[in-house]
């Protein structure tokens, strides 16, 4: 009890609340703003957060990326460009309702079910977490190393509808992770006697390029592609919303559950647990027709649903060091940069932080209603912000933050290599966020790795022989194996098919800027 | 830019051998079979593995017509180009004269050339490009000590 009043005190400090409603206002920002993504929000803080300390800095990534998916939904719904990729599912249902005239409604189902669908996934934050992390106290090198693996292959299997693209992502994340001191041996591998890459690479600049620098290339392109944008009138947007509620609230409670479930799964965020919240939606809903025509239910549902999964995807992130989407991969980096390495001991050492998160959780999710808000009333300018000098900005910005993570134009380099890289990977359809799972993970999955083989000698039975490591294993391997006879059969029924088309809901960068 | 996968498949073949290759210079340990070498090796054969199934799909698709390498319609045009260019460009200008002209100058240059290539007015480019040197300058520099370079300004600041 003690270490909660202590994160109240924490949480409170009228510098902290400062920072906090700093940050909620700029992932408004960033989350409005289309072909500006929430990952990208949380890339730009670190540079900021860097010196602060823990719990400004965690509180201002959580506030941030929670504010962001929200205000994606503004956009969708006023122009039908999805501020973020978590909004693209609905956004042609919502611009529908939108030309029918019911824009107020819309909005104002947005923000209150993002702000109520964010809270149940607060509560279940709240409740697996700690229980989670008891458990997990009792893992050693073995479960440890399972763990990890089944994390990447669930990032490869959900992440992508091309498991092959997947796995060279995933594989070239934990190739890059390789470079440095080597955990177990100490000895340097791939530094060609270069005392910066005897650092290793440092996995913060490599976001920023691939999260914010390869956004920038696309949206340099597309800047003169843009006609001039018409926000409509909007009124009062919370008349109605009760009714929605006692109406729809099965698709409330049934989009928050699936989208907390599937935040927790690493590899997939708020994107996909609204793509795939609609789908349900639609599956289960008594008037499948009425979808596609401007038609709340589905909306009610995967609006709950990608806000669920924001915190969601903190559970394992904060209980095993395992990111359950890009955002949380970011936050293990803060929470190493911060001597708080992730996992069940965190709990124990160091309670107040966690807490300290959950509270600052709670309390995005209650302040989002009336920010959102006053987004909602402030869209016309926000948009009429001239991307032309918005680009350039953020990519100053970028340039200082990659220098400030190693001091050095290192820093710069890795984030103009990946930058580079992340646009060509996506633009080939090889998924970016496995790559940058590989690359937050590679450590803890040799360490555990090697140290496992020390351990057991060099065998394998010991793998097995521990009653929740053995059953990971078992589970992982089936993965594993059901992966391989999918694709078996895909190349035999016809092997020349599957070269083009990629799962398009699934990419987690946005084709948002350009209205289709 | 769309690059056939069998193209893609080589280069991450030539890359993963040669990454397999390095790993014999790794010290070993005796007595002991599994080294720093081990799990590189094994990230190396699982990367040949995807590598030959993406040879193999890359030429199938390259036989039903596929080129070899598709651009995006933007790349036949030069302002385009120019426009996708700028933002790398940027960048190495930076990595190149950062530590002779300074932060202030150069990014106060950059920002300008860069808003005035996509389009904006002279008269409102300048002062942001002026505020916004100095913010960033003041934030980094001086409330959170991120030895930026000083270059032209050194004495002076």
């Amino acid at each position: 009890m003690d270490a909660v009043l202590t994160a109240f005190g924490l949480v409170f400090d009228p510098s902290v609340m400062l920072v906090i409603l700093g940050a909620a206002v700029f992932g408004m920002f960033v989350g409005a703003m289309p072909g500006l993504t929430a990952t990208m929000a949380t890339a730009l803080l670190v540079p900021v957060t860097f010196f602060m300390d823990p719990v400004p800095s965690l509180g201002a990534i959580v506030t941030a990326t929670a504010m962001a998916i929200f205000a994606g939904d503004i956009p969708a719904a006023m122009l039908r460009m999805p501020g973020t990729p978590a909004s693209a599912a609905y956004a042609d249902e919502s611009f529908l309702m939108t030309k029918k005239g019911e824009l107020d409604l819309n909005l104002g189902v947005n923000v209150v079910f993002s702000a109520l669908g964010g809270i149940v996934g607060v509560v279940f934050l709240v409740l697996c977490a700690p229980a989670l992390a008891e458990l997990a106290l009792n893992f050693s090198s073995f479960e440890y190393f399972w763990l990890a693996c089944l994390g990447l292959t669930c990032a490869v299997f959900i992440g992508t509808g091309n498991p092959v693209k997947g796995f060279v992502s995933l594989l070239i994340g934990l190739s890059v992770g390789c470079i440095g001191i080597d955990p177990a041996a100490g000895v340097p591998r791939f530094t060609f006697d270069n005392v910066d890459l005897m650092s290793g690479v440092n996995f913060i600049a490599v976001m920023i390029g691939a999260f914010a620098v390869s956004e920038l290339l696309r949206g340099g392109v597309a800047l003169h592609q843009e006609g001039h944008v018409i926000v409509p009138q909007v009124g009062n947007v919370f008349r109605g919303v009760g009714g929605v509620l006692r109406r729809y609230w099965v698709n409330f409670v049934r989009g928050s559950l699936l989208g907390t479930l599937i935040g927790a799964l690493p590899g997939a965020g708020a994107d996909i647990a609204a793509w795939v919240s609609y789908a349900v939606s639609k599956r289960f809903s008594r008037t499948p027709e009425k979808f596609g025509t401007g038609h709340l239910e589905g909306i009610v549902e995967a609006t709950s649903s990608n806000n669920s999964a924001v915190a969601g995807a903190w559970i394992p992130a904060l209980v095993f060091g395992i990111p359950g989407d890009s955002i949380t991969a970011i936050v293990i980096g803060v929470l190493y940069m911060k001597g708080m390495n992730p996992g069940p001991t965190v709990f124990t050492e160091n309670p107040q932080f966690i807490y300290a998160v959950f509270i600052t959780f709670i309390l995005a999710n209650l302040i989002m209603v009336p920010l959102g808000w006053a987004a909602i009333k402030s869209m016309k300018q926000v948009l009429r912000i001239p991307r032309a000098l918005l680009l350039p900005l953020i990519l100053l910005f970028c340039i200082v933050g990659a220098f400030a993570m190693t001091n050095s134009g290192y820093g710069i380099v890795l984030m103009l290599i990946f930058g580079v890289l992340g646009w060509f990977m996506e633009e080939n359809g090889i998924p970016v966020a496995p790559m940058i799972l590989g690359l937050v993970l590679g450590e803890m999955l040799e360490q555990n790795f090697m140290t496992s083989m020390i351990k057991s000698d060099g065998a394998w039975l010991p793998f097995f022989e521990r009653p929740i490591a053995g059953t990971l294993g078992v589970m992982t391997i089936l993965v594993w194996l059901l992966m391989m006879a999918r694709g078996a059969r895909a190349a035999l029924q016809r092997p020349a098919a599957s070269g083009g088309g990629l799962a398009g809901p699934t990419q987690e960068s946005s084709g948002a800027s350009s209205p289709p | 830019m769309r690059v056939n996968d069998a193209l893609l498949g080589v280069v991450l073949l030539l890359l993963a051998s040669a990454m397999i290759w390095l790993t014999a210079y790794f010290p070993s340990f005796p007595g002991q079979d599994y080294g720093p070498a081990l799990f590189p090796r094994l990230l190396g054969a699982g990367l040949i593995l995807c590598a030959l199934l993406l040879i193999r799909r890359g030429y199938a698709a390259r036989r039903q017509g596929e080129a070899w390498v598709t651009l995006a319609p933007w790349w036949s045009r030069p302002g385009l180009v120019v426009s996708f260019l700028a933002m790398p460009m940027a960048v190495l200008a930076y990595l190149f004269f950062a530590e002779t002209l300074g932060f202030i100058p150069l990014a106060f240059v950059l920002l300008l050339a860069l808003f005035l290539w996509f389009g904006e007015r002279p008269l409102r480019a300048l002062p942001v490009a002026a505020v916004a040197t100095l913010l960033i300058n003041w934030f980094f520099s001086d409330m959170m000590r991120v030895p930026l370079p000083r270059g032209l300004l050194t004495g002076i600041l």
